[in-house]
């Protein structure tokens, strides 16, 4: 028996990684150990530590490009601005959770581990190469967001979203799963891109022949069957339908993390999938991943406008987002993935935000949340509502604001990419989602209150959405900030 | 030898495929399940046929051996075994399209498995097999080498994900307040149910001497049920019929 | 080889083969008396009752869910026990890795108090 060598395993590339992990589970052990029940803010409070620690953790890997465990996982400035929206993500999930999970009488230690096992999970799906990886990092993220969403355990409408969501989850994993041995059936390595000489992968492959579209029957139709789990994943249309289900009875912290988080790490890795392993065959994937953008932005939108529950409009309008975030990942370009991530970090900010009000609305046993109930909050609480401007605003895609720059950014780049029809499309489907947006404004600054509503604002919570606001107003009006940081990201991406 | 092979992968096919079938057909979803362990055991077979003699074992160990009991746990704990055999079949309305997407899929999977010739094995397998080295990939030597070296990555986010389900599991299912519930035994069990019908057939006499409409009372036999917190009775599933 | 597993094929043909005698044999030389005492379920004398499938706590499906976990993690276990020697210092590192994990998990069941039954 030879002896195999060791694979040198780069632990800078799995720092990040291993910090909110190990972290992770330090923190479940201290909380069952050491916290007492109805304080458990108090591993809230470590948890954020914990992401704060990985992010900085991070910080000095800024520029490098580099990959461990046999090229499975790596490292380059796409992954690390993603690693950073995640941990921004998850962090403010626990801020505006803080106060949330006491009030609503669900508090348990679990909530902060299980927030951290999921930014794991989607930081493992921006850095890996490896379809393999990949599943497990889906799966892991998954598991986490199935266990979240029925976190709000009497209540039955959040037992209901999680059985929707698992048995709708499990199926697509299903998909992936066999999507994965059709690719391997063909090419005989789920690899997606060699990271060192020699070594096989799926562009490696796709680049040393010329094939008609015949010869790589089982190729398609496996990678088919990855796109439909990634639809499911990310709430693409044909895919959608358990959204707002899930998204409305899910308790509202677990809704605002899932609908940034999940989307934003499932269709990273689809961009890593496209891009960098199938650039070849994209004459093949661009006309159905375009059709899926052009539905998904109409009919999220469309269902949007006929909501009259906010939680449940922003759940369709998550879905009409998820089309715009496809467009910066179908146009294998830099300015494609620069505008991915800079709208990823615009939305997650914005929706964050915007369901954080949703929690100032929410008192235990009955939540306020339909447009009546944002009638008049002006006058009740004006940081509240001026805060809720804002977001619906960036969601419209409004200036000045982030959510206008992406848009502008990501139309850029399908027209770039010769879609100039689907950036019509987006333009167009903007403007439908503007009535809704602008809807709820109206509401709130313009009609006396219909209801006894009594919003009420903890410290975590306004800084949450404080956060939040000053980030989609700061990107919007200085968008070169980040610019320039996303600018530098692409170079890693395209090589 | 291979018209054996060949003729021992007929009868595993057919094990799975129809086992697969009666799980879906079987009226009682009792019977699914046992249909679906029958299942679960044809594919350890045909996972031996294929020389992964380690992945039989597994598949025997934790599906045939453990899974199966889980999916008969979680049955068992819902009122889907209290109307077992009570139920029809489990048509919905649109099975029509449900069979029209299978179908349509079904096609397009095995279509493209069986007239492609484009099945390719990794260049390293087939150096494996003709060095006569281990028995391939799935050899439990040769997979605990993986683990260690080309896999490691795959092995510990598996040991995290068991992690990430073991707390869902207590967080889901496990009741803090439960603990101080007793469960009852079958004996004490019974002794309540007969109480209860003692106490109900009083109150039928009762009712029919004409003593007014007096409202029933709720039918909880004792402290040690009623104790549920709100809104979870039903999932308790300690109820006394 | 594949002519390895050829004693579990003969066990399992002698198996079906006992099966079906005992069965045939029995019908075809039994008496066939049956009395309601006879056709009965046996339960160590106690008197059977209602159906075998009732509803049962949430508990058991916990304990079940716990064992599948742990289960699993032995699976795993067996290929390393195979070739540990072999492995050495880097394998016991990655198998450590794996089982610290896991142990976390556990001590945290154990403190949580899911083990207990009452």
């Amino acid at each position: 028996m030879e002896q195999i060598q060791i694979p040198p395993v780069d632990l800078a590339v799995v720092a990040p990684l291993i910090t909110v992990v190990g972290w992770a589970i330090v923190l479940l052990l201290v909380d069952v150990f050491f916290v007492p029940a109805g304080q458990k803010r108090i591993t809230g409070y470590l948890g954020i530590a914990g992401l704060v620690m990985a992010g900085a953790v991070a910080a000095p890997l800024w520029g490098s490009d580099s990959s461990t465990f046999g090229g499975m996982l790596v490292l380059d400035n796409f992954a690390l601005a993603l690693t950073w929206i995640f941990l921004l993500i998850g962090a403010i999930s626990m801020v505006i959770a803080l106060d949330y999970l006491p009030r609503q009488g669900i508090e348990q230690g679990e909530f902060y581990p299980l927030i951290m096992f999921a930014v794991s999970a989607m930081m493992l799906l921006g850095q890996s190469a490896n379809l393999i990886v990949m599943f497990l990092g889906i799966e892991l993220l998954s598991i986490t967001l199935y266990i979240l969403t029925g976190f709000a355990y009497p209540r039955l409408s959040s037992e209901e979203a999680a059985m929707k969501y698992l048995l709708l989850g499990a199926f697509a994993a299903g998909f992936f799963v066999y999507g994965i041995a059709l690719i391997y059936g063909q090419t005989g390595t789920v690899q997606l891109f060699s990271t060192a000489p020699g070594q096989e992968s799926l562009a490696e492959y796709l680049g040393r022949q010329t094939f008609a579209a015949v010869d790589l029957t089982l190729l398609l139709v496996g990678s088919g069957l990855v796109l439909v789990a990634f639809g499911f994943k990310v709430a693409l249309v044909p895919f959608h339908m358990w959204t707002p289900d899930v998204y409305e009875g899910a308790p509202t912290p677990v809704t605002a993390f899932m609908s940034v988080g999940t989307k934003g790490a499932a269709l990273a890795a689809l961009l890593r999938l496209l891009d960098m392993a199938l650039p070849s065959l994209q004459p093949i994937w661009l006309p159905v991943l375009a059709t899926l953008a052009a539905v998904t932005m109409l009919l999220g939108n469309l269902g949007a406008i006929a909501q009259s529950n906010v939680k449940r409009m922003l759940a369709y309008s998550s879905i009409g987002h998820a089309g715009y975030l496809l467009l910066g990942v179908m146009t294998v370009s830099e300015r494609g993935v620069q505008g991915f991530l800079f709208y990823l970090l615009a939305y997650s900010l914005t929706n964050l935000g915007a369901f954080a009000v949703l929690i100032a609305l929410e008192q235990r046993g009955e939540a306020a949340w339909s447009l009546d109930d944002f009638a008049g909050l002006w006058q009740r609480q004006p940081f509240l509502a001026l805060a809720m401007a804002v977001f619906m605003l960036s969601l419209a895609g409004v200036p000045p604001t982030a959510g206008f720059v992406g848009k502008f950014y990501v139309f850029m780049a399908a027209w770039e990419g010769g879609l100039g029809w689907l950036a019509l499309v987006g333009m167009l489907t903007s403007a439908i989602a503007a009535f809704f947006y602008l809807r709820v404004i109206a509401r709130m600054f313009m009609q006396e209150p219909v209801r006894d509503v009594q919003p009420q604002l903890f410290r975590g919570l306004t800084l949450g959405i404080s956060i939040a606001a000053a980030g989609t107003l700061i990107f919007g009006i200085l968008p070169t900030l980040l610019i320039n940081v996303v600018q530098q990201t692409a170079l890693a991406v395209g090589r | 030898m291979t018209i054996v092979i060949q003729i021992i992968f007929a009868l595993i096919a057919m094990l799975i495929l129809g086992s697969a079938l009666m799980m879906v057909l079987a009226k009682n979803v009792i019977h699914s399940a046992l249909w679906l362990i029958a299942s679960f055991f044809g594919v350890g077979a045909l996972y031996l046929l294929l020389q992964a003699e380690f992945l039989a074992v597994v598949q025997v160990l934790v599906y045939v051996g453990a899974i199966s009991i889980l999916i008969l746990f979680a049955i068992m704990l819902t009122r889907a075994a209290d109307l077992a055999g009570e139920t029809g079949r489990q048509w919905n309305n649109r099975w029509w399209l449900s069979l029209a997407v299978a179908g349509l899929l079904f096609g397009a999977l095995i279509v493209p498995t069986v007239i492609g010739e484009t099945w390719n094995v990794a260049p390293t397998e087939v150096a494996g097999a003709a060095a006569g080295q281990a028995t391939g990939i799935a050899g439990a030597a040769e997979l605990g080498r993986g683990f260690v070296y080309e896999y490691l990555l795959q092995f510990q986010v598996i040991g995290v994900l068991l992690l990430v389900a073991l707390i869902g599991a207590i967080v889901i299912a496990y009741d803090e307040t439960a603990r101080r519930r007793r469960v009852l035994t079958l004996a004490e069990e019974l002794e309540l149910k007969k109480r209860q019908e003692a106490r109900e057939a009083k109150e039928a006499k009762q009712s029919r001497k004409g003593k007014g409409e007096k409202p029933l009372p709720a039918p909880v036999p004792t402290d040690t049920l009623s104790k549920g917190n709100e809104g979870n009775e039903g999932n308790e599933g300690l109820v006394v019929r | 080889m594949l002519t390895d597993f050829l004693p579990i094929l003969v066990l399992f043909l002698v198996a079906a083969f006992i099966a079906v005698f005992v069965i045939v044999v029995s019908s075809l030389l039994g008496p066939r008396k049956s009395t309601a005492r006879k056709l009965a379920p046996y339960e160590s004398g106690m008197e059977p009752i209602g159906p075998a499938i009732t509803r049962i706590p949430v508990k058991f499906y916990v304990v079940a869910m716990l064992f599948i976990v742990f289960d699993i993690e032995v699976v795993f276990f067996f290929p390393y026990a195979l070739v540990f020697r072999e492995l050495g210092v880097p394998g016991l590192i990655g198998f450590g890795v794996f089982f610290l994990v896991l142990i976390a998990g556990f001590i945290y069941e154990w403190k949580k108090g899911a083990l207990k039954w009452e």
